[in-house]
């Protein structure tokens, strides 16, 4: 009875978005990274791959404007088209996550009663596995290539989505027009079509920008650690090479060679986060889930 | 003993109009038996036929007066059994207009008793005040009399050879209620005195029951239920009498008047199979095809396929506790209740007796704990398997806030039309017209901008409309209303009731109304529920739960309801 009096109009003007600064520079670093890597065969000046793009270890200059790396490649070209596979793969990770995850958290919230009980058991043990020994165990098992790190990701990924998402459908499933939806003989998946996903919108978007983030920095990892596949063009792959190189900090090297590509890791993980973090209080279960 | 009268399988046809279609009854000596029917349903036929003014071939079948059928003795026979032994008063029965009132009553006094002149014409004097008319009237010829006059001296008539069956056919039409009333009476305590049997013809149910022991009751020729008087016309069981005691205007009911759906049969062209099926809430394929069998049905005779009315919803020993902040709530304590075709009951409580939770567990939103919910035969319960989820449908439940179950996310279009979208048979056109009608039924704009609108740019008043139209949508055979006026104003509050109403009368809706407002609830039930703490304190007929409440909870409800004080304050 208090629902009736209490003024709707308040929660749509909480709805409106609070356009923080943080998600302006989060946005654009994500915009900035995204058209770096669509643009890349032509913003990057050589092949990446292409040994011959100038002389082995040249310093930055005017043709090569990071240098060239002990084998001649072209360290600015590489990292252009690094972004793509940084990109590419936290783009892959975050849709599997935010499917597997979000489906399995919505189902299991939404029928409760015993999938519910071995669904968040399953969370619970995939949560308490150490995370970073389990991925390079698994890497250095399944074998370097692009779709490890993807599946990888994805294994790992879910449970926290599934989480999250379930513990706001059992919000959500007590509410009228789900409970209504139930009474007209809708099956679980018609529910989470209808009205899970876009009441649970914010939090999957969050959930597929801050996954984002992290795939961008495990793959980076495991590409520095050699767990990658070694053909494939990565951020990674340039510190990997970089730090294998063994007078690198002889002389100012590193700064064109290692600093570049650590800062554009550090750059594209930050954005996602800041994003993410950003968003994160318009799905807030107080203030969203509640409408 | 055997009986005074026995009727066995009788059918009269004029022509191509069937009339009667093999009725059987019986009376005992001394007994009052009623026959209710609508005109056409074949009453006077019947009335006739006692009176041997129908006979063979028109009629077959047997009526045995003292075990000789009067539809084959001879006309001599029948000529002395009239009046002296069979004494039936036509509603159409027509007086000599030459002849005084008092000459023709005592005719048959002095041809057939063999009175005097003297002492019949005393004899009747005395008749007519048997039958509370004016002795003095007896001088005057029929055309003098009014037509409330004509029926007494009519009775009169009858009663003139101390039959021991007396047949009257609408004795009371033409006569103010409080005559007639009085009338019948009388006659009913003359038959007890000189111990004739009384067969009462009458389009009034109530009324006659009141007289009658035993009710018959007729609809296109045939009998559709028969019994003991109180229970036919207090408790019905045949969709046919059940819809007739709702059309009735009575004192002893609060709730609105309620029409039988269709028309009367055409006796030309009587249904096939059961005759009342056309316009039967319940009525299935085997109604159309096969003729039911009048047969023994909860304490009476019944002829429907089903037995009578069908139960649509019966809850058993529901229990339900919560536990909250580590100690357990008993919300609902064995609570059973039964909704027949068509039956509104009323649960009134205060706030947290367990209305609510018993709506969530009728409609299968919430499992009990222990119990059961039957719905048209099959378990409602909470389960995600699709036979459940099909049994849901037939079971709405309107929620208290519209703004919670309707979706902020979809348009009114979605909104309403969400129930043909999960059932999935119909096309973008069919749901469109349906949509249209659906929204106009609850009073609702059928078309342009409103179809798109928003929850939040609707007032409370059409969200509740909006939430009853797509509860509708899913074809429920029974709602369940949790508050489902609290944001009208009374005159929307009105028309939501009416739209309920009418959907009883078409689909023999039933109803489940939840509220804690009387006032409200007894204008639109049969029967209130009232619930206190988990448990029903009191349930009975919603007229006597209204006016004279048993358990203090009801009285509480019942002092708090509006009451509009007038005539008595402004008098004093």
């Amino acid at each position: 009875m208090d629902l009736a009096t209490q003024p709707r109009v308040l929660m749509a003007a909480e709805r409106q978005s609070r356009a923080s600064p943080m998600l302006i520079g989060g946005g654009l670093i994500i915009v900035v990274l995204v058209t770096v890597a669509v643009l890349a065969p032509w913003l990057a000046p050589y092949d990446p791959r292409d040994p011959l793009s100038g002389a082995p270890l040249e310093r930055p200059s005017a043709a090569h404007l990071l240098g060239t790396n002990d084998s001649g490649q072209d360290i600015a070209s590489q990292l252009i088209w690094g972004s793509r596979t940084s990109l590419l793969i936290a783009v892959e990770a975050a849709t599997a996550v935010v499917i597997v995850g979000g489906l399995i958290g919505m189902v299991t919230g939404l029928v409760g009663g015993w999938v519910d009980s071995v669904m968040m058991r399953l969370v619970d043990v995939v949560l308490a596995l150490p995370g970073l020994p389990t991925i390079l165990l698994l890497a250095a098992l399944l074998g370097p290539g692009q779709h490890t790190v993807v599946a990888v990701l994805g294994l790992f990924g879910w449970p926290m989505l599934a989480r999250i998402v379930r513990s706001q459908t059992l919000t959500l499933r007590q509410r009228g027009f789900v409970v209504s939806a139930r009474g007209f003989g809708g099956a679980p998946l018609y529910l989470v079509r209808r009205h899970l996903v876009p009441a649970l919108g914010p939090a999957l978007v969050t959930g597929f920008v801050s996954v984002a983030g992290v795939a961008i920095l495990v793959e980076a990892g495991l590409a520095f650690l050699g767990l990658a596949d070694p053909t494939v063009v990565s951020w990674g792959a340039v510190l990997n090479r970089a730090l294998s190189y063994p007078g690198l900090y002889y002389s100012q090297l590193w700064t064109w060679w290692v600093l570049p590509a650590g800062l554009a890791i550090t750059f594209a993980v930050m954005g996602f986060t800041f994003v993410g973090v950003s968003l994160e209080p318009s799905f807030n279960p107080r203030a969203e889930a509640s409408r | 003993m055997t009986s005074l009268l026995d009727v066995q399988d009788l059918r009269v046809s004029y022509g191509d109009v069937a009339a009667l279609r093999g009725v059987s009854l019986s009376l005992g000596r001394g007994e009052c038996l009623a026959v209710a029917g609508e005109s056409g349903s074949g009453k006077s036929t019947l009335a006739m036929s006692l009176a041997g003014l129908v006979r063979p071939p028109q009629a077959s079948g047997r009526i045995l007066l003292h075990g000789e059928d009067i539809l084959r003795v001879t006309s001599e026979r029948l000529q002395a059994l009239r009046w002296s032994t069979v004494a039936v008063a036509l509603q159409s029965a027509a007086f000599n207009p030459v002849a005084t009132v008092g000459a023709q009553i005592a005719e048959p006094l002095r041809v057939r008793a063999g009175l005097s002149g003297r002492q019949a014409k005393k004899r009747a004097g005395e008749l007519a005040v048997d039958v509370l008319l004016e002795p003095a009237l007896l001088d005057r010829h029929p055309h003098q009399l009014s037509g409330g006059e004509r029926r007494r001296a009519l009775l009169a008539m009858a009663l003139s050879l101390e039959p021991e069956l007396v047949v009257l056919d609408e004795p009371t039409a033409g006569l103010d209620p409080a005559t007639g009333r009085a009338l019948m009476d009388h006659v009913r305590q003359l038959a007890q005195e000189r111990g004739f049997a009384l067969l009462l013809m009458s389009h009034d149910l109530v009324d006659v029951a009141r007289l009658a022991e035993r009710i018959l009751l007729l609809y296109a020729g045939e009998i559709m239920e028969a019994g003991a008087a109180d229970l036919v016309a207090g408790e019905p069981a045949h969709p046919y009498t059940w819809a007739l005691v709702n059309a009735q205007p009575v004192m002893s009911s609060t709730k609105d008047l309620r029409p039988i759906r269709g028309l009367p049969p055409d006796p030309r062209a009587v249904p096939s199979g059961c005759p009342y099926h056309p316009r039967c809430t319940q009525a299935e394929d085997i109604c159309r095809d096969q003729r039911p069998r009048l047969l023994q049905s909860r304490n009476r005779q019944v002829l429907c396929h089903f037995g009578g009315l069908k139960t649509l919803l019966s809850a058993s020993d529901v229990e339900k506790s919560f536990s909250r902040r580590g100690h357990r709530v008993r919300a609902l304590r064995g609570v059973s209740l039964v909704v027949r075709e068509g039956e509104s009951v009323g649960i009134i409580g205060p706030s947290g007796s367990g209305k609510s939770t018993l709506a969530r567990i009728l409609t299968g939103h919430l499992a009990p704990d222990t119990g059961e919910v039957v719905l048209e035969g099959s378990t409602v319960s909470a389960s995600w398997r699709r036979q459940p989820r099909m049994t849901r449908r037939r079971i709405q439940l309107i929620m208290q806030d519209p703004w919670d179950a309707l979706s902020p996310r979809l348009g009114v279009a979605d909104l309403v039309s969400e129930p043909w979208v999960i059932e999935g048979n119909s096309s973008d056109d069919e749901r469109r017209t349906q949509l249209a009608e659906l929204l106009q039924s609850v009073g609702l704009p059928s078309e342009g901008g409103f179809l798109q609108a928003r929850t939040d740019q609707l007032s409370g008043g059409q969200l509740q409309r909006v939430a009853l139209a797509r509860a509708l949508a899913a074809d429920p055979k029974l709602l369940v209303a949790d508050e489902p006026t609290s944001m009208l104003d009374a005159s929307e509050q009105a028309r939501m009731l009416v739209v309920l109403r009418d959907r009883q009368v078409e689909m023999g809706l039933g109803l489940v109304l939840i509220s804690h407002d009387i006032a409200v609830v007894r204008k639109v039930t049969d029967r209130i529920i009232v619930l206190e703490a988990g448990l029903v304190v009191e349930e009975g007929p919603a007229n006597l739960v209204s006016t004279s409440p048993r358990s203090p909870t009801a009285q509480r409800l019942v002092a708090e309801a509006p009451t509009l004080s007038t005539g008595l304050v402004a008098s004093s």
